[in-house]
């Protein structure tokens, strides 16, 4: 049995907009292994991305806790890393500089953090990048660097917030397999949220199902395929058995998710 | 091999074929224009106090040169130029840079620097010629309120609208609240920060002449409306002259200086 890594208690999160309580997450406890990798799916705004950000300690909860390695968490620091769905590169700092941003913030010495940074870089494939700036870069290769950068920080825990949504289908298949290579490799856990169930289920151990607003814990489906998974495995029939059934548990989420929509703007 | 040699060479080339055309476009319509002022000074106008012909401007400002009064305009003119744009930069960077820093500074003083941007401070120019002086002191004044502005206004903009995922991104790096200024904030603020400068720059240069039009003993301002007075239109067309230089001289200065600190900004028009 692996130990536990991260884990949320009863985690609640409700905002006052223009003086209506507005619930955005209600109960979620769920407890993430060492090494594993969980996504979450949900219908567009059940407070999976809230959910990542309460993890990361950017915002706080109304109630509940996050524990990491049992402590809890309530700010951001060098312990979990976040990469964000836009890729995030400071324009005017180089690949390597903007990698080492985490350590640099952190008050870690420049030298040693770009050899480190270097090894991370050739593990993303974009070795004799270094000197890039960003806008030289494809939109495959930013978000390598915005993942690279998140591996740069040296946290055993890193958070993904849709980070493919802004590629084409085609990189962002080839990203889903870099990604499963990377975590193989660097045995991180990973919590990544995602509105690609073909995704989620390609790259995951567990895939954590949302409702609609207020975001609740509906399913959590294990994805017992073998590893490792190369790009094959979305044709086989067990495959197509898990996104069918993910689907079926999210569509009337959000058809309610809809429905709340609807009733909200009028 | 070759192949990858010959890849290497085609756009650099291109590039410097580009250079060479854009330098030859302007060039020619400079050339075109001074072909236009002479024609007009000769054929056209046949009043020498409304329009001189180019040549004549050049004639009087090397006249001018001889006697050692125009280089002495120049450099009144270009110390209360420098003086007043140095300071307007250096203040309108510092307070832009706390205004910007802090919310409650800003809304407290923001509605007082849209009013005053949108003054005429050159309605201000006598009184400053009463406080200061006829001198060099009361012009840097004028100069510095004119072109103040811009810098300021463009510092507390680049600083407000910075970018939501790259202060996230810091945040969730644990960066401290001075690290998000210093490290997020303004360096991104720095284009916005040049282009005030250049908007400031060219209010400067206006600040000069119209500092000197309200009480002078030198510059380039005053040598305009000693000249005007006298009917010496060549003269007042080599001072105008001057400052159009000096106004494209300071604009490419600044672009060079924002080449060189935002690189990231330009690598894209060489593509």
């Amino acid at each position: 049995m692996t130990p536990e890594k991260l884990a949320t208690d009863r985690l609640c999160k409700q905002y006052t907009k223009a003086g209506t309580q507005l619930e955005v997450l209600r109960d979620i406890s769920l407890s993430v292994a060492d090494g594993e990798f969980v996504s979450i799916v949900g219908a567009s705004g059940c407070g999976k991305t809230t959910f990542l950000r309460l993890v990361d300690g950017l915002i706080a909860p109304t109630s509940g806790t996050v524990l990491i390695d049992g402590r809890p968490v309530s700010q951001p620091g060098p312990h979990i890393a976040f990469v964000f769905q836009q890729d995030g590169l400071f324009p005017w700092r180089t690949v390597i500089d903007n990698m080492i941003l985490g350590p640099e913030l952190q008050g870690k010495p420049a030298r040693q953090c770009r050899q480190r940074a270097r090894e991370i870089l050739a593990l993303v494939g974009l070795e004799g990048f270094e000197q890039h700036y960003p806008h030289e870069l494809s939109g495959g290769m930013r978000q390598r660097v915005n993942i690279a950068r998140a591996l740069a920080i040296g946290a055993d825990v890193l958070l993904m917030d849709e980070p493919f949504a802004a590629l084409d289908a085609q990189t962002r298949t080839i990203m889903q397999a870099e990604l499963t290579r990377i975590w193989r490799e660097t045995k991180k856990t990973v919590l990544l949220v995602t509105h690609q169930i073909d995704e989620a289920v390609y790259l995951s151990d567990r895939v954590v199902i949302f409702t609609a607003r207020p975001g609740r814990l509906k399913e959590i489906i294990e994805i017992k395929l073998p590893r490792p998974r190369n790009l094959d495995i979305k044709w086989t029939p067990e495959f197509v058995d898990y996104t069918n059934h993910i689907w079926h548990s999210i569509e009337e989420e959000v058809r309610m998710g809809i429905g709340l929509e609807l009733t909200s703007r009028t | 091999m070759t192949g990858a040699a010959a890849a290497g060479t085609a756009p650099g080339r291109a590039v410097l074929l580009k250079r060479l055309s854009r330098s030859t476009q302007t060039a020619f319509s400079l050339l075109a224009a001074a072909a236009i002022w002479e024609i007009m000074g000769r054929f056209v106008i046949d009043s020498p106090i409304l329009f001189v012909p180019f040549s004549r401007v050049l004639v009087r400002g090397y006249e001018l040169w001889q006697t050692g009064e125009l280089q002495q305009h120049i450099w009144i003119s270009f110390i209360e130029f420098i003086g007043g744009f140095a300071l307007a930069s250096v203040v309108g960077i510092l307070v832009g840079g706390v205004l910007g820093g802090s919310r409650f500074l800003k809304n407290l003083f923001e509605p007082w620097v849209s009013m005053l941007y949108s003054t005429p401070v050159i309605a201000l120019g006598p009184l400053f010629i009463l406080w200061l002086g006829i001198g060099v002191g009361s012009k840097i004044a004028i100069i510095f309120l004119t072109s103040v502005f811009p810098v300021l206004i463009n510092t507390i903009i680049g600083l407000t609208t910075t970018d939501k995922t790259l202060l996230e991104v810091a945040r969730s790096c644990g960066a401290s609240r001075s690290q998000l200024f210093w490290k997020v904030q303004m360096p991104a603020a720095t284009p916005f920060v040049i282009g005030g400068l250049r908007l400031g720059v060219a209010r400067a240069l206006v600040g000069v002449v119209v500092a000197e039009l309200f009480g002078a003993r030198a510059g380039l301002g005053f040598m305009i409306l000693n000249s005007t007075q006298s009917f010496d239109t060549a003269s007042l067309y080599v001072g105008v002259l001057i400052l159009a230089v000096a106004g494209i001289v300071s604009v490419w200065l600044l672009k060079l200086l924002e080449e060189r600190i935002a690189p990231w900004r330009f690598t894209e028009d060489d593509e």
